[in-house]
C-alpha cells in the first residue's frame, strides 16, 4: 500500500522531470537567443544523438568502434554528394543517408564482426583511414581535398540559421534513444545483452549472435551516418578531414563512457557535460594544447576511476544510500543484478 | 619502369621495413606478455624523437647520447604505467586497456603541443643528408644509421628474449600465462618488465623516427595505424613475425610508391590490417598465440 | 525505489542545465551590447581572426599573425582605424577546419569583433569564408588563393595579394619557356600535395610549360600525410626530369628535397610552392640544399611600394628577423580593410564596406591591388626568388630584381 504510493510518486516525478527536459530542450534557442550559444547548443545536441548511436553497439553488446568517425563521414558525403551532384532535397538526403549508411555497414559489419574485443577496435580504425584515404583519391565524386561546397539553406535570417539543424539533431536524439529504449526492453536486447556477457554462452544457448550483433551495428552506424548528413547541410562544407577525423570517434566514446554506457541516458549526459565543457576551454585557452590533455587526462581518469559512468556509478551509491537509511534488504542486490541482467535501455 | 628504379625502391624499402621492425618489435612484445594494445606506443615514439631533438638543439647534447638517458627513464616509465594503471583493471581489461593507453596518447600528444608547439620538428645532424652509392644504387645516410641502429637494439632485444633468465620467463608468459605462474613465474613482475622493454625499444626508434622524418605532436596517429599493420600480419606478439611483416611492408610500401601511387601506398597498410584480421587473424608468420586477441 | 533513483538523476540533470543556464546568463558578450560601441568613440575596434598556430600550417601561419601585430602597431601609432585603436582577437585553429569554423562563429557572435581577417591557406579560408558570409562580414584574407576559393559565389571574400593560385608561378614559367635552345630544359616532374592550393599552383606552371614545348615526365599527388619521400623521390630521378616543379606546402617541400638530394638526383631548376618564402624555416631545415631553389612570393623586401621599409623596420625591430612573405600578406591584408573602412567611415556597413572592395584599387607593401567579381585580385603573377649563397635574391618581374638566375642550379 505505502510502497504502492511511492512507485506512483516515483512514475509522477521521473515523467514530469522528463516532460520539463523536453520543454527545456525545445525551448533552448528561444532562451538563449545567442547564435554562439545556439551553436554549442547544437553541436550538445549532436554529439547527445552521436554518443546515444555509438552506445547502441557498444552498450549493448561490449564491442567498442574507434571508427565511428567513418559511419558520420560516410553519410556526410553520402548527403554532400547527392546534394551538389544530382540536385537532391537536403532533408529527404539526410534521411536517405541513414539507409546508405546502414547498407555500408551490412557489408562492413560482416567483415569486421568476424572479428572481437581489441582486433575489432583496431579494425574500425583502420575503416576510418581507409575512407579518409578514399575520400581524398576519389576526386571525381568527392572533390578530393577540395572538398564539397553545399548550397546555403535560403530564406534563413543569419540569427536562425541554427536552428532548423539544432531540431533536425534533436529529432534524431529522440528518435536514437526511443530505439535505445525499446531495444531494452525487447528479446532482442537480452541477447544482445547475453553476447556482452559472455559471447560463446550465448551462442550455445541459441542466440543467433552474429546475426544479432550485425543488427546492431547497423542500426548504430545508420543513425551516426544520419548525424553526419545532418552536420554536412548545417555546415554546408565537407573535405576529408573534416569528417574522418579519429578525434570525432574518440569524442563519442568519451561521452558514452563519461555519462555510463549501461544506462539510457548515460551518453547524452556525457555529451551534455562534454560539449559545453570543451567550447569553454577551447574559448579560453584555445591558443594551448590544454583541452587536448585534460581530454586525454579525464578519458584515463573515468577508466581507471569509474569505468561505469556516472549514471550507473551514482544509481548504485543511490542504491547503497537507500538500503542503508531504510534496511530494505532487496535493494543492493536487486542493483546488481540490474546491471547484469539489464541492457541498455532503461 | 626501369629495373633500376625497382631496384632503389626495394632498397629504401629495406631501410625503412628495418626500422618498422624495431618500432613493431615493442608493441607486439607488449602484446605478447599482456594481451594490451598499446595505442600510446607511437605516442611514446614521438614523445623520444621530441626528447632527442630538445637535448640536441637546447643543450647540445649528441642524439645518441641521450640513449643513455630517455631509454632506462623509459623502461622505468613502461613499468610503472604497467603497476600503476594496466595492472588496476579490472573487467573488460582488453577493451579498457585499449581505451587507457589512447587516453595516454592523447595525453602525451596534448602535453607535448603545449611544451614545444604545433610546429613541425627533425633532428637535423651534419651527416643526415648525405648518401653513398654502390652499382648506382643510393644509401641514404640517415637511413642507413637508423637501420643499423634499429637492427642492433632488435639484436639485444632478441638475445634478452632468448637466452636471459628473464627472457626465458618472458616467452613462458606469452605462450601461456596461467601456466607460467603454475611454475612459480611471478608472471606480474614479468609483464612490468615487458611494458618496459617495450617502452624501452620505443625509445630508441623515437630518435630513428626523428633522424629520418618530421614529426609534430599528432603524427603519431599515422605510424600507430602502420605498426599495428605490422605486428597483426607478423601474428601478434611474435617478434620474429613482427621483424619480417616490417621487411616485408617496408618494401612493400616502397613499391607500391613507385609502381602504383603514394595513396595506394598508405592504403595498403589498412587494408592489410583489417584484411588480415578479418580473414586470417593469427597473421601469417607463425605468431603462436593460438587465440585471437 | 526505482522512482527515487531516476528522480536523484533527473535533479541532478536540471541541475546541470540550470547551472549552464546561469554560466551562459553571466556571459556579459550573450547581452546585446552591439549597438553601444557607436557613441564610444574611444572603444577600440576589435579585429578577429583564427590562425594555425599549430599544426601542418603552423610555420607560415604564425608569420601572418605577426604581420597583423605589425600593422595593428603602425594603425594605433598613427592615431588609430576612424580615429580608435585597434585591437586583435586570435585565436589557433591547430590547422584543423572544424575548428576554424568554430572559431570564426564564436569571433563573430561571441568576441563581435568589428572586422574579421581570414586565417591561412586555401584548406582553412574555404570553409571558415562560409561563416563570414552567412552573418554577411567582409572576409579579407591573406592566403586563401586556390581555385575552389572564388568559385564559390562569394560576396564578402577579398583575397588582398596580388594573383591567384594558377598565376603565381606565371612570371617563372615564362623565363623558362624563354630560355634559349639547348639551355631550356625539356622534360619537368610535378610532385604535388593534396591540397586545394598546391595542385592549382603547379597546374598554372604545367599549362605553360607544355605549351612552351616542355614534355611532363612525372606529375603525381601525394596525401597531406606522406612521411615517406624515399621512394617517390626515386621516381621522379627514375623519370629523369630536367627541372622539378613542386606544388608543395612546408613540410612535405623539406622532406621531398633531402630525398632527392640523398639519392643524388640533380635537376638543372627546382621550383617550388609557399616553402622557399617561409623564412628562416625553410633553411634552418635543408641548410645548403636550399642553394638555388626558386619560389613564388607576394611580396620582396626589396619593393620599393610606399610604406615597405617602415614594414621592414618595425618588423625588424619587434621580431628580431627580417620578415617573409606571411608577414607581408598579414600586414597587407590589414592595408586593405583599413582603407575602405576609413573610406566608409564605418564598420557597422559591412555591404558598404564590400561595395568600396569591389569599386576600388589599393595602395598596399606588396603594390597596387584590385579586386574582381570574385574577390580575386586582379594581378599577372607573383615575385620570383632564388637561393644564392644562402640568401634570398629577388629575380622576376625586372622592377623588383636584386639578381639573376643562377641555372642551371649547383648540385646539392
Amino acid at each position: 500500500m505505502l510502497s504502492g504510493s511511492k512507485e506512483a510518486i516515483g512514475r509522477f516525478v521521473k515523467w514530469g522531470t522528463l516532460l520539463l527536459l523536453v520543454c527545456l530542450a525545445l525551448a533552448y534557442p528561444w532562451l538563449f537567443p545567442n547564435p554562439y550559444l545556439r551553436f554549442v547548443g547544437v553541436m550538445t545536441v549532436m554529439y547527445m544523438g552521436l554518443a546515444t548511436s555509438w552506445n547502441l553497439m557498444a552498450g549493448n553488446t561490449g564491442y567498442v568502434s574507434l571508427g565511428h568517425s567513418a559511419f558520420f563521414g560516410v553519410g556526410a558525403y553520402f548527403t554532400g554528394i547527392m546534394i551538389v551532384r544530382f540536385d537532391m532535397p537536403p532533408f529527404a538526403m539526410v534521411a536517405a543517408a541513414g539507409v546508405f549508411v546502414g547498407l555500408f555497414a551490412i557489408v562492413i559489419g560482416w567483415l569486421a564482426l568476424r572479428t572481437r574485443d581489441a582486433s575489432f577496435v583496431i579494425v574500425t580504425l583502420a575503416l576510418v583511414y581507409i575512407m579518409l584515404l578514399l575520400a581524398q583519391g576519389w576526386r571525381g565524386l568527392t572533390g578530393g581535398s577540395s572538398g564539397l561546397s553545399l548550397p546555403r539553406m535560403e530564406g534563413i535570417g543569419r540569427e536562425d540559421a541554427h536552428v532548423p539543424f539544432y531540431f533536425a539533431f534533436l529529432i534524431l536524439l529522440a528518435v536514437v534513444l526511443f530505439t535505445t529504449w525499446w531495444i531494452g526492453r525487447s528479446k532482442f536486447g537480452m541477447g544482445l545483452v547475453a553476447i556482452r556477457g559472455d559471447e560463446d554462452k550465448a551462442a550455445a544457448l541459441g542466440v543467433n549472435t552474429d546475426l544479432y550483433k550485425l543488427i546492431a551495428f547497423v542500426l548504430s552506424a545508420g543513425f551516426t551516418g544520419i548525424g553526419g548528413g545532418i552536420y554536412v547541410y548545417w555546415f554546408s562544407y565537407i573535405e576529408p578531414f573534416f569528417v574522418f577525423s579519429i578525434t570525432i570517434g574518440v569524442n563519442m566514446i568519451l561521452m558514452a563512457l563519461l555519462g555510463g554506457t549501461r544506462s539510457l541516458f548515460g551518453p547524452a549526459l556525457g555529451a551534455l557535460l562534454l560539449v559545453p565543457g570543451t567550447q569553454y576551454l577551447i574559448g579560453e585557452y584555445g591558443s594551448t594544447q590544454l583541452h587536448v590533455v585534460l581530454t586525454g587526462l579525464l578519458l584515463g581518469a573515468i577508466v581507471m576511476v569509474l569505468p561505469m559512468g556516472i549514471i550507473p556509478s551514482l544509481r548504485s551509491a543511490a542504491a547503497h544510500l537507500w538500503s542503508a537509511s531504510s534496511g530494505a534488504s532487496s535493494a543492493a542486490t536487486c542493483t546488481e543484478s540490474d546491471e547484469v541482467a539489464e541492457g541498455v535501455g532503461r | 619502369m626501369s629495373s633500376h628504379l625497382l631496384l632503389q625502391a626495394v632498397v629504401l624499402g629495406v631501410l625503412t621495413g628495418g626500422v618498422y621492425s624495431l618500432w613493431s618489435a615493442g608493441l607486439t612484445l607488449i602484446f605478447g606478455v599482456m594481451r594490451v594494445v598499446n595505442i600510446a606506443h607511437a605516442a611514446f615514439l614521438v614523445l623520444s624523437a621530441y626528447l632527442s631533438w630538445f637535448a640536441y638543439t637546447e643543450l647540445g647534447i649528441d642524439p645518441l647520447l641521450s640513449l643513455f638517458a630517455t631509454v632506462p627513464a623509459f623502461f622505468v616509465v613502461g613499468v610503472l604505467i604497467q603497476r600503476l594503471l594496466l595492472a588496476r583493471l579490472r573487467d573488460h581489461v582488453t577493451m579498457m586497456s585499449v581505451l587507457l593507453t589512447t587516453a595516454l596518447a592523447i595525453t602525451i600528444e596534448g602535453s607535448l603541443g603545449m611544451l614545444w608547439t604545433g610546429s613541425h620538428r627533425g633532428i637535423e645532424i651534419s651527416y643526415s643528408t648525405s648518401s653513398f652509392s654502390l652499382a648506382g644504387i643510393s644509401f641514404p645516410s640517415d637511413q642507413v644509421i637508423g637501420f643499423v641502429l634499429a637492427a642492433l637494439t632488435f639484436f639485444a632485444l632478441f638475445m634478452l628474449l632468448r637466452h636471459s633468465r628473464y627472457g626465458k620467463a618472458l616467452r613462458a608468459t606469452i605462450q601461456n600465462p596461467d601456466a607460467a605462474s603454475l611454475l612459480g613465474i611471478k608472471t606480474t613482475t614479468i609483464q612490468g618488465i615487458g611494458f618496459g622493454l617495450g617502452l624501452a625499444t620505443a625509445a630508441v626508434g623515437g630518435l630513428i623516427l626523428g633522424l629520418i622524418h618530421p614529426f609534430f605532436p599528432a603524427t603519431h596517429w599515422a605510424w600507430i595505424a602502420r605498426i599495428m599493420a605490422i605486428i597483426v600480419l607478423g601474428g601478434l606478439g611474435s617478434v620474429t613475425g613482427a621483424a619480417l611483416a616490417a621487411l616485408l611492408m617496408g618494401v612493400i610500401e616502397s613499391v607500391v610508391l613507385v609502381t602504383l601511387s603514394p595513396v595506394w601506398a598508405g592504403m595498403i597498410f589498412y587494408l592489410v590490417l583489417a584484411g588480415t584480421l578479418v580473414f586470417r587473424p593469427h597473421g601469417f608468420f607463425g605468431g603462436r598465440l593460438a587465440e585471437r586477441f | 525505489m526505482r522512482g527515487s533513483r531516476l528522480m536523484r538523476l533527473f535533479g541532478l540533470l536540471v541541475a546541470l542545465i540550470v547551472l549552464a543556464a546561469a554560466c551562459g546568463g553571466d556571459d556579459p558578450s550573450s547581452e546585446d551590447s552591439t549597438d553601444t560601441t557607436d557613441e564610444v568613440s574611444d572603444e577600440p575596434i576589435l579585429i578577429g581572426a583564427s590562425l594555425p598556430l599549430s599544426g601542418d600550417f603552423s610555420e607560415p601561419g604564425k608569420g601572418v599573425q605577426n604581420g597583423y601585430e605589425v600593422w595593428k602597431e603602425h594603425v594605433n601609432a598613427s592615431g588609430g582605424l576612424l580615429g580608435r585603436p585597434v585591437e586583435l582577437v586570435i585565436r589557433d585553429d591547430a590547422s584543423d577546419p572544424n575548428t576554424v569554423v568554430a572559431d570564426y562563429e564564436r569571433l563573430i557572435t561571441v568576441d563581435q569583433v568589428d572586422l574579421l581577417f581570414g586565417p591561412f591557406s586555401s584548406f582553412l579560408t574555404i570553409p571558415s569564408s562560409e561563416v563570414a558570409e552567412k552573418y554577411e562580414m567582409v572576409f579579407v584574407e591573406p592566403a586563401g588563393s586556390a581555385p575552389d576559393v572564388f568559385n564559390r559565389g562569394l560576396q564578402y571574400l577579398f583575397y588582398a595579394s596580388t594573383a591567384v593560385a594558377q598565376d603565381q608561378g606565371n612570371y617563372w614559367a615564362e623565363w623558362v619557356v624563354s630560355l634559349p635552345e639547348g639551355e631550356r630544359p625539356t622534360t619537368a616532374a610535378y610532385p604535388i600535395v593534396d591540397d586545394p592550393f598546391a595542385g592549382a599552383a603547379a597546374d598554372g606552371i604545367r599549362e605553360i610549360l607544355e605549351a612552351g614545348g616542355i614534355e611532363t615526365v612525372y606529375r603525381e599527388i601525394y596525401p597531406p600525410e606522406q612521411t615517406n619521400f624515399g621512394p617517390i623521390a626515386a621516381k621522379i630521378a627514375d623519370s629523369e626530369a630536367e627541372i622539378v616543379v613542386g606544388g608543395t606546402i612546408f613540410e612535405d617541400a623539406v622532406g621531398l628535397v633531402r630525398s632527392m638530394q640523398e639519392l643524388d638526383y640533380q635537376p638543372k631548376a627546382v621550383f617550388l610552392n609557399t616553402a622557399p618564402a617561409t623564412t628562416p624555416g625553410f633553411k634552418d631545415a635543408l641548410g645548403d640544399a636550399v642553394e638555388g631553389i626558386y619560389g613564388p612570393s607576394s611580396w620582396a623586401s626589396s619593393l620599393t611600394t610606399p610604406g615597405n621599409a617602415e614594414f621592414v623596420e618595425t618588423y625588424t625591430e619587434m621580431f628580431g628577423s627580417e620578415p617573409a612573405e606571411d608577414a607581408a600578406q598579414g600586414y597587407t591584408t590589414g592595408q586593405v580593410m583599413a582603407a575602405a573602412v576609413e573610406a566608409v567611415g564605418s564598420t557597422d556597413d559591412q555591404d558598404a564596406i564590400r561595395d568600396y572592395l569591389r569599386a576600388n584599387s589599393f595602395e598596399t607593401i606588396e603594390g597596387t591591388l584590385s579586386f574582381d567579381d570574385t574577390g580575386a585580385p586582379s594581378g599577372g603573377g607573383y615575385i620570383i626568388l632564388q637561393y644564392q649563397d644562402g640568401e634570398i635574391v629577388y629575380l622576376l618581374p625586372e622592377d623588383v630584381a636584386t639578381g639573376t638566375p643562377v641555372y642551371p642550379k649547383p648540385e646539392w
